[in-house]
């Protein structure tokens, strides 16, 4: 039987590779429009470019908004745009890999269109999946979209400033979520206010810096 | 709308082996998807239409196939189905889990003369 997206899924273990060998950690960063993943990455810029070499893809549908609110950071930036496509795939990533100074990063944060389903579906050749969802969402995101809080290492639980103006339930959110992935992290944030930050830069300093001084591999 | 590039890629996939095995039209293409993947049928069936337009498999029939989700608990060896999302072992409770089947994209058979 043949598996309709072994395509995709080749590509994907290239890329992989490639950044393996070059100790890159790769973050596709999914989540639906608005939940917040472009200013994560403003807050995680002004905390982490000092420290590490970021570099971000930006996947939008056709504009380049959300690059050019990252310009400020100096850092690599490359922008896809998928012409109405609704997630990104391994070729597209694997063709802008080309246009980055790859010796000289530490992290690479894909930011994927905004859904939940599609992205969910391809794998970019990541490091890991890091699903964001906003408290202005609703609760019952987990059991909506299985597949992505199945294959995400994290979930940023973002607004959490607005949370006494939603019907948000966190203990419903956070029971849902486990009763799918056991194993996943879970931040509570406010990428405006700050709350909860702190904490994942840590934890994202502790992945990056666990990649990077990993001692050759020798065969 | 993953359907779309999913479909997409079934039809290069069924045209290349119209091709290789000279095939003058594709009569039936088999698939099936896990549940995982999230796909509604009539969208898909609707984009691998747009897709082979035109094409030796502009009239195959396409049938899909939905395979519920399994799981194997890592900790006691339990195999089990996953219902309303309860991905944590029936038996034990462990949440240390591997997939069986639910992310499944397989082309079953292609037919054609
Ligand atoms: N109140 C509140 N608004 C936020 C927060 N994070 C982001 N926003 C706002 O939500 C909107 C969408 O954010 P953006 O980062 O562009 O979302 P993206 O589409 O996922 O990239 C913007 O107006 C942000 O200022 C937050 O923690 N609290
Ligand atoms: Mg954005
Ligand atoms: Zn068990």
């Amino acid at each position: 039987m043949k598996n309709i997206l072994d395509r995709n899924q080749n590509k994907a273990n290239e890329v992989r590779n490639l950044l393996a060998s070059r100790k890159v950690l790769m973050v596709n960063i999914i989540s639906s429009p608005g939940a917040g993943k472009t200013t994560l990455l403003e807050r995680t810029c002004e905390a982490l470019a000092s420290k590490f070499r970021i570099g971000v893809i930006e996947g939008d549908v056709t504009t380049d908004r959300d690059a050019q609110r990252l310009k400020k950071y100096n850092i690599p930036i490359v922008v896809i745009n998928t012409e109405g496509g609704c997630h990104l795939d391994s070729h597209s990533i694997s063709k802008v890999l080309d246009s980055f100074d790859l010796d000289n990063l530490d992290v690479l944060f894909v930011e994927n269109v905004g859904n939940l389903i599609c992205p969910s579906q391809f794998d970019l050749g990541e490091t890991f999946k890091l699903a964001v969802v906003s408290t202005a969402e609703g609760d019952d995101k987990p059991d909506k979209y299985p597949m992505l809080f199945r294959e995400a290492k994290a979930v940023l639980l973002n607004k959490i400033d607005l949370i006494q103006y939603t019907n948000f339930n966190h203990e419903n959110f956070t029971r849902d979520l486990k009763k799918i992935n056991g194993k996943i992290l879970q931040f509570d944030v406010s990428c405006t206010r700050g709350d909860g930050l702190e904490e994942w830069f840590k934890w994202i300093t502790d992945q990056i810096s666990h990649l990077t001084s990993e001692p050759e591999a020798y065969f | 709308m993953h359907e779309i590039k999913i479909a997409e890629d079934l039809s290069v996939i069924v045209l290349e082996t119209a091709k290789k095995e000279n095939l003058s039209k594709i009569t039936k293409v088999n698939i099936t998807f896990g549940q995982l993947i999230q796909i509604v049928p009539d969208i898909f069936r609707f984009a691998f239409d747009e897709a082979v337009k035109n094409s030796v498999a502009q009239e195959a029939e396409l049938t899909i196939e939905v395979i519920p989700v399994m799981m194997k608990c890592i900790n006691c060896g339990n195999d089990f189905q996953v219902v309303e999302n309860r991905f944590s072992c029936n038996v034990c409770n462990s949440t240390d889990l591997e997939i069986i089947h639910g992310k499944e994209l397989f082309i079953k058979s292609i037919e054609g003369e």
